[in-house]
C-alpha cells in the first residue's frame, strides 16, 4: 500500500507531461494575435531569424536570436544546405529546444528570400524533430506594423538535453532525386524564367530544370505584404498543380534549396501533404552534373 | 556648413577630453598601420615619396572621424547609408559602422555573406564591440605603429581557456597543437576573402582563399594567412619602386572572422596530415612574389 501511494503520484505526473505538452496545438500559420496571446507559454519558443543587429533594436518579447545564416550553411560549394548533425543539434539545443518544444520561426519579409527564410528553418527544425513548427504571418514586419508590445532584452534560455534524432524523411539527395525521376511529382519553386530556362542565378551551371517537374513558385504563395495568401487561395493553387491526392510523393526545389522550402512549408506543413521532401542542394546541385538532365524552352 | 564637422577630435573634445585626445593618436584616427605595413618595403627617398604624395590622399584620407562612428555611416566610395538614429548620437552600432569600413573582408565574413559560414560568435549575438575594446577604437593615449602593438587586443583564450574544454578529443587536441597552430587554423570554417594585384588608384581583385602557413610576425606558429594585395609595381605611378619589396612576405597571418567549433581540421586529421592543399607550398606561391615568401612554407609531416 504505502508503495503504491509513492508511486501514484509520479504516475499520475508521467500521464500528464505528455499531456501538456500535446495540448498545445500549434497553428502552422501564426498570426501576430496569437502569438501575443500565447508567446510566454513555457511550451513555445520563439525564434527570431533576423539579424542580430535587428532583434537588438526590438522582438517578440520572449524571443531569441539565432539568426538565419546558422541554419542553412555553404558546404560541399553549395549553398544553404543543412548544417552537419551534430552542428544541428547544438544549434537546436542551445535555443532550448527539444522534440516537443513548439517553436514559432519569426523573421522579415522585406524580399522573397526574407519570407522563404523562415519556411527554410522551420523546414531545418522539422528536419532535426521537432514535431511543431510554425512561422509568424508577415514576419516582425507585421507584428511591428500592427504596433504590438516590442522588447531589447535579450532573451536567455537554458540549453536543452537529450538525443535530437533527424527526421530524414523531409530531405531529398540527388540520387533520391535521380532514382525517382518519372516516379514522384517534382515541383521547382522557382518564378517561370527560371522553370523555361531563360534565366538562371551565377552560381547554378546550365539554365532550364530537372525534366518532368511542375511549375508553383514560392514568391506566389505570399501576398504583396509578405504575409501567406489564404488557405483557399494555396489549397486551390495547390491542387492546380500537384494535384488533389494529399499522398502523393512530392519533391520540392528550387536553385539552393532555399525557395522551395515555402514550397514544402505550404504542402507539407499548411496543407497536410503527407510525403513531401525538399531537395536541399536542388539545381545548383544538379546542373553542376554535366551528365544530369535538365530541359529548358517548354513548358511541359 | 562644416564639412565633417567632427573630422577634428577638438571639438567633441570640448565635453569628451581624455577620449577625443585619445583618439587623436589612435589608428582609426592616424592609419599609421596603413603606412607601417609597407614602409619596410621602401628605400629612405621612396619613404619620404610616400609620406609626401600617396599616403595623405591615399591611406589617410579614410581615417575615421566621431560621427563616423556615433553619429552616421562613414562615407565609402562616396556613398553614406546615412543618421544611425536620427539626429541621435548612438554609443554602438556596428552593422552600420564598423561594418561600412571593414565591409570587404572582416564584417561579411563575420555574417556569413562573403558565402560561407556565419561566425559562431555572431550566431551567439555577439558584434565587434564584444571582443574589441572600447580602446581600440579611440585608442589608449599612445601612439602606435600597427595594432601589433597594442597591448589590449582580443584574445580567443580570454573567453576559452585552455583546460576548460568539455570533451577529450578536444582536450588532447588542443594540448598537442596550443604551441605549434594558432585557434584560427583550425577554428576558420573556410575560404575567406584575399585581395590580390593592387594598383594605386584602380584597387585590387578579390577572390576566396584558404591559406595555411608560418605566421611571418611569430614563425614557429602555423596560421592562416592573407594575400597583401601590395605587387612589385603597385606604386609604379607614383614613381615608388619598392627597392627593398622582398624584406616582407606577401602573406600576412590573419584571424577569418568566420570561427566555427567544428571544421574539416577539427573532424579529421588528414584534412592536415595526408591532404596539404591548404597548406602553403612552393608550387602555390604566387608567382613574382617576395622571395620572403618562401620562409612561410610549413607542411605537416603524414602520420602514416
Amino acid at each position: 500500500m504505502n508503495l503504491w501511494k509513492r508511486i501514484l503520484p509520479v504516475l499520475v505526473l508521467a500521464l500528464a507531461l505528455p499531456a501538456v505538452s500535446s495540448a498545445l496545438d500549434l497553428p502552422r500559420i501564426v498570426s501576430a494575435d496569437w502569438l501575443e496571446k500565447n508567446g510566454s507559454d513555457p511550451a513555445i519558443r520563439i525564434v527570431d531569424i533576423r539579424k542580430p543587429e535587428e532583434y537588438k533594436a526590438g522582438h517578440v518579447p520572449n524571443a531569441i536570436n539565432l539568426f538565419y545564416g546558422s541554419w542553412a550553411v555553404k558546404r560541399n560549394n553549395l549553398d544553404n544546405q543543412l548544417p552537419e548533425d551534430e552542428d544541428l543539434a547544438d544549434l537546436v539545443k542551445s535555443a532550448g529546444i527539444d522534440k516537443a518544444t513548439a517553436v514559432v520561426v519569426v523573421g522579415k519579409v522585406d524580399t522573397t528570400t526574407d519570407q522563404v527564410n523562415a519556411t527554410r528553418v522551420a523546414w531545418t527544425l522539422r528536419y532535426a524533430g521537432v514535431a511543431q513548427v510554425g512561422v509568424l504571418d508577415g514576419g516582425f514586419n507585421k507584428w511591428s506594423a500592427d504596433k504590438k508590445p516590442e522588447s531589447t532584452d535579450a532573451g536567455k534560455v537554458e540549453a536543452a538535453k537529450g538525443k535530437m534524432s533527424p527526421n530524414r524523411q523531409f530531405l531529398a539527395s540527388k540520387a533520391d532525386v535521380t532514382a525517382k525521376l518519372g516516379k514522384v511529382i517534382l515541383v521547382d519553386t522557382r518564378l517561370p524564367e527560371f522553370f523555361f530556362g531563360i534565366a538562371k542565378i551565377p552560381i547554378v551551371a546550365r539554365e532550364g530544370r530537372i525534366p518532368q517537374s511542375v511549375n508553383l513558385p514560392s514568391a506566389w504563395i505570399f501576398t504583396k505584404e509578405g504575409a501567406f495568401k489564404s488557405r483557399e487561395d494555396l489549397e486551390a493553387m495547390a491542387a492546380g498543380v500537384v494535384g488533389k491526392d494529399k499522398t502523393a510523393e512530392i519533391i520540392t526545389f528550387c536553385d539552393t534549396g532555399r525557395l522551395c522550402a515555402g514550397g514544402w512549408y505550404v504542402l507539407s506543413e499548411v496543407l497536410g501533404y503527407q510525403n513531401v521532401k525538399l531537395y536541399d542542394g536542388s539545381t545548383q546541385e544538379w546542373a553542376a552534373d554535366a551528365n544530369a538532365p535538365m530541359v529548358k524552352y517548354s513548358w511541359k | 556648413m562644416k564639412k565633417r564637422p567632427s573630422d577634428d577630435p577638438a571639438l567633441c573634445g570640448q565635453c569628451h577630453e581624455e577620449i577625443a585626445g585619445n583618439f587623436k593618436k589612435s589608428l582609426h584616427y592616424t592609419t599609421a598601420g596603413l603606412k607601417h605595413g609597407v614602409s619596410p618595403r621602401f628605400s629612405p627617398e621612396e619613404a619620404k615619396t610616400f609620406a609626401g604624395k600617396v599616403f595623405p590622399t591615399a591611406c589617410n584620407s579614410c581615417h575615421a572621424s566621431c560621427g563616423d562612428c556615433h553619429l552616421k555611416s562613414p562615407v565609402i566610395s562616396g556613398v553614406s547609408a546615412g543618421l544611425l538614429q536620427r539626429h541621435r548620437f548612438v554609443k554602438r552600432d556596428e552593422g552600420k559602422t564598423c561594418a561600412l569600413c571593414h565591409g570587404g573582408r572582416v564584417y561579411p565574413e563575420f555574417t556569413g555573406e562573403y558565402g560561407g559560414t556565419p561566425d559562431v560568435h555572431y550566431q551567439k549575438g555577439m558584434a565587434c564591440l564584444d571582443c574589441h575594446s572600447k580602446s581600440e577604437s579611440h585608442g589608449d593615449g599612445t601612439a602606435q605603429a600597427s595594432r601589433q602593438e597594442r597591448k589590449e587586443r582580443p584574445s580567443c583564450v580570454k573567453c576559452h581557456p585552455p583546460g576548460k574544454e568539455t570533451t577529450e578529443k578536444a582536450k588532447s587536441a588542443h594540448a598537442m597543437h596550443g604551441a605549434k597552430l594558432s585557434c584560427s587554423a583550425c577554428h576558420s570554417s573556410g575560404p575567406y576573402r584575399n585581395c590580390y594585384n593592387c594598383h594605386l588608384g584602380k584597387g585590387a581583385e578579390a577572390r576566396p582563399g584558404f591559406i595555411l602557413g608560418r605566421n611571418p610576425r611569430d614563425p614557429k606558429m602555423v596560421t592562416t594567412l592573407r594575400v597583401i594585395p601590395t605587387v612589385r609595381d603597385t606604386f609604379a605611378s607614383a614613381g615608388i619602386r619598392m627597392e627593398k619589396y622582398d624584406a616582407l612576405p606577401n602573406y600576412w597571418g590573419t584571424v577569418p572572422h568566420n570561427i566555427k567549433k567544428r571544421t574539416e581540421r577539427t573532424r579529421s586529421c588528414d584534412s592536415c596530415h595526408e591532404e596539404k592543399e591548404l597548406f602553403l607550398r612552393k608550387e602555390v606561391l604566387l608567382p613574382g612574389g617576395s622571395k620572403a615568401n618562401e620562409g612561410l612554407i610549413a607542411v605537416p609531416k603524414s602520420l602514416k
